[in-house]
């Protein structure tokens, strides 16, 4: 029976708007809807280029709407969380007055039954209004604009960014190699795989001997020494960009284990300063203890390595190992 | 530069097609990778070129084509390209590649892991950022909007769309589908593709070598792929421009064909794709079920090139594959295979 594990990924994106989309979404805070002039047409959502040909548009930019008439809709009956509304509503290409192409948005129209083509509607304006599609909440049936709560007025400063936060969950198998790893960490033994075809060595549960393109499983596990060199290092001056937990500058080493062709990369150090890292530093493991497990490490209870007072190596091609 | 017409598919194997597989995607191209090699006695030592077509935000996981090359037995290093893309399009640079002539055999595939995620939340996420993605613009709504446009057009109407997918399927009648309720009108249930994990992977020969391979090699003598703008607000969602241009290029006027394998996720869109490449009734179109039985979304269109490469070492004369990208067939790609006497 495979394991499957649960994880999110959260992307906040921070998007520069330019001088076209950025006007849009600064009228959007004015209660105003901007489209830009294409030839004999307008198009709306404005863009900076000319859809069919590539070429630069002219920054005219009228106004068009507010109010405008439906081209075409579909019901949606199950909203998602990343939807407008949260109960049943119509996506619709809407032709706003003066406009030559559709806007997508939602419209709060009850029910399918009361929409058709070529209906009237205007936008439900949200009060606090950012410069973001979403500030027309919605549209709404009829000629006259709505406004949901107390308006709070325009944006004091053109728009210029937006914010966009993308977050997916995933749901993956995780290969068997992967928890064998983990389960002997638990014992403080370090594992890998042993390819039957090629002879080398993975660690890190690598459920694939990536040379011969073969499976690996319980079959293959081989024990590894929990003492090595450090072959080469890293020194991580931290950017403080989000789920940043370091501060300070840390060292990040490539560990050859003794006798093996196994190289462990990327790992953290324990008690040695920043300083003193080196290639050719004698390290061992260090393992946590059963209170301090922590999920999602590739080398489950590995905490890190610590130097074990062997003499240093002295062995210039060391630095070339870090695979 | 005219481009060479020797360079043929030689084989091809998809994995099985399932709504949720244990199987890790790289697992997945393992095995697919073997399976499409073997028949022909080769191995991975074989392979001149590789090119794999994935997508991250589907496996959820950054450079996720890194670990992929696990499958390919990339030692000593081999020459090797990735798109994030449909493997169809894989397929197209492998087919570019092989015309330079100084290698005979390259393996492209497509893989993903539908069931990874949720396709309705993620799907959105690739939209217009500024426009669209902020207000969760689902592919599903987008293509009903162009279902209504292709029925207002005269192209297809609900009963159509339900034989379509009676077709694919193989299972139900239409009435009993057109009983159903609209998940968004004018689309049922039965319009839309199942969700499905899965890959693809083919090989390609050039030259002599393909005739050594196989009896009957698919040669491809025409290949081409446009797009349009993406943002369906300005485009004319009952016509599809791009698919026309490609298959012209492609050649596809040229001469009949017995076969053709489109990759129609939604049941409007065969219809559509039929008129606009103008498919008669003498054309058997996805004989296979296409992306309506299975939808292994970036293996999707390289399994209609597959079907279609079957179809001529199976003794077929000329077949024509398409694979589509983007919402409401934005991009869309036409590979033309003919076999030889």
């Amino acid at each position: 029976m495979v394991r499957f594990e649960e994880s999110s990924i959260t992307f906040p994106y921070k998007r520069s708007l330019g001088p076209v989309i950025g006007a849009f979404m600064t009228a959007l805070t004015e209660k105003r809807i901007l489209g830009i002039r294409n030839g004999d047409g307008v198009l709306v959502p404005p863009m900076e280029w000319d859809p069919a040909t590539g070429a630069e548009l002219p920054r005219e930019l009228v106004e068009v709407g507010p109010a405008g008439t439906i081209q075409s809709w579909t019901w949606v009956t199950e909203p998602t969380e990343q939807h407008p509304l949260d109960r049943p509503f119509a996506f619709a290409f809407i032709r706003l007055d003066g406009a030559s192409t559709p806007l997508l948005h939602a419209v709060d129209a009850g029910s399918p039954g009361a929409l058709a083509d070529g209906m009237r509607v205007a936008p439900r304006w949200k009060g606090q209004r950012i410069g973001h599609i979403t500030d027309i909440a919605c549209f709404v049936p009829g000629e006259a604009s709505e406004i949901e709560g107390e308006d709070l007025g325009p944006a004091a400063e053109p728009v210029e960014m937006m914010d966009y936060l993308a977050s997916i969950t995933y749901r993956n198998p995780v290969p068997v190699t992967s928890d064998l790893v983990v389960d002997a960490s638990r014992q403080h033994r370090l594992v890998g795989f042993r390819c039957p075809e090629c002879g080398k060595t993975y660690a890190g549960g690598r459920g694939v001997c990536p040379i011969d393109a073969l499976e690996l499983n319980e079959k293959h596990l081989v024990d590894l020494p929990p003492n090595g060199t450090i072959t080469n290092f890293v020194i991580v001056t931290p950017v403080q960009y989000p789920g940043q937990t370091e501060t300070e500058p840390f060292a990040r080493v490539f560990v050859l284990l003794d006798d093996t062709d196994v190289v462990l990369s990327y790992q953290p150090v324990v008690e040695l300063p920043v300083v003193d890292v080196a290639v050719g530093v004698r390290v061992s493991a260090v393992w946590a203890s059963a209170v301090e497990e922590t999920e999602g490490n590739l080398y489950g209870s590995l905490i890190g390595w610590i130097p074990n007072g062997e003499p240093d190596v002295d062995e210039p091609d060391l630095v070339n190992r870090i695979f | 530069m005219p481009t060479s017409t020797d360079i043929a598919v030689v084989g091809w194997a998809p994995t099985p097609m399932v709504r949720h597989t244990e199987l890790s995607e790289t697992q997945l191209l393992v095995r697919v990778i073997t399976d499409a090699l073997q028949p022909l006695g080769l191995t991975r030592s074989d392979v001149d070129f590789t090119c794999l077509g994935s997508c991250d935000y589907i496996t959820g996981q950054a450079f996720s084509f890194v670990g992929n090359l696990d499958a390919i037995g990339a030692w000593p290093p081999k020459r090797d390209s990735h798109v994030e893309m449909d493997g169809a399009w894989a397929l197209y640079e492998a087919w570019l590649r092989l015309q330079e002539g100084d290698i005979d055999i390259a393996v492209v595939t497509g893989s993903g892991r539908s069931s990874t995620g949720n396709p309705a939340l993620i799907y959105p996420m690739e939209m217009d950022p500024f426009y669209l993605a902020p207000i969760g613009a689902d592919p599903v709504t987008l293509a009903a909007l162009q279902a209504r446009a292709v029925i207002a057009a005269g192209i297809a109407d609900e009963r159509s769309m339900a034989e379509v997918a009676v077709r694919s399927r193989g299972k139900g009648t239409v009435d009993e589908l057109l009983s159903g309720d609209y998940v968004r009108e004018p689309l049922r249930r039965h319009d839309l593709p199942p969700i499905t994990d899965g890959a693809a992977a083919m090989v390609l020969a050039r030259g002599d070598r393909a005739r050594q391979l196989v009896e009957r090699p698919a040669y491809i003598t025409g290949f081409d792929h446009r797009t349009e703008c993406h943002n369906p607000s300005f485009r004319a969602l009952d016509d599809s421009p791009s698919t026309r241009i490609a298959a012209e290029a492609a050649g596809l006027g040229d001469k009949p064909v017995e076969v053709a394998e489109l990759q129609a996720a939604f049941t409007h869109e065969e219809l559509l794709l039929r008129s606009v490449l103008g498919l008669g009734d003498d054309v058997t179109v996805n004989a296979s079920g296409g992306a309506l039985k299975a939808n292994p979304i970036m293996a999707t269109g390289l399994s209609r090139i597959g079907y279609a490469a079957e179809h001529i070492f199976g003794g077929g004369t000329r077949a024509l594959a398409h694979s589509t990208s983007g919402p409401c067939l934005q991009q869309n790609l036409i590979c033309i295979l003919e076999g030889r006497s």
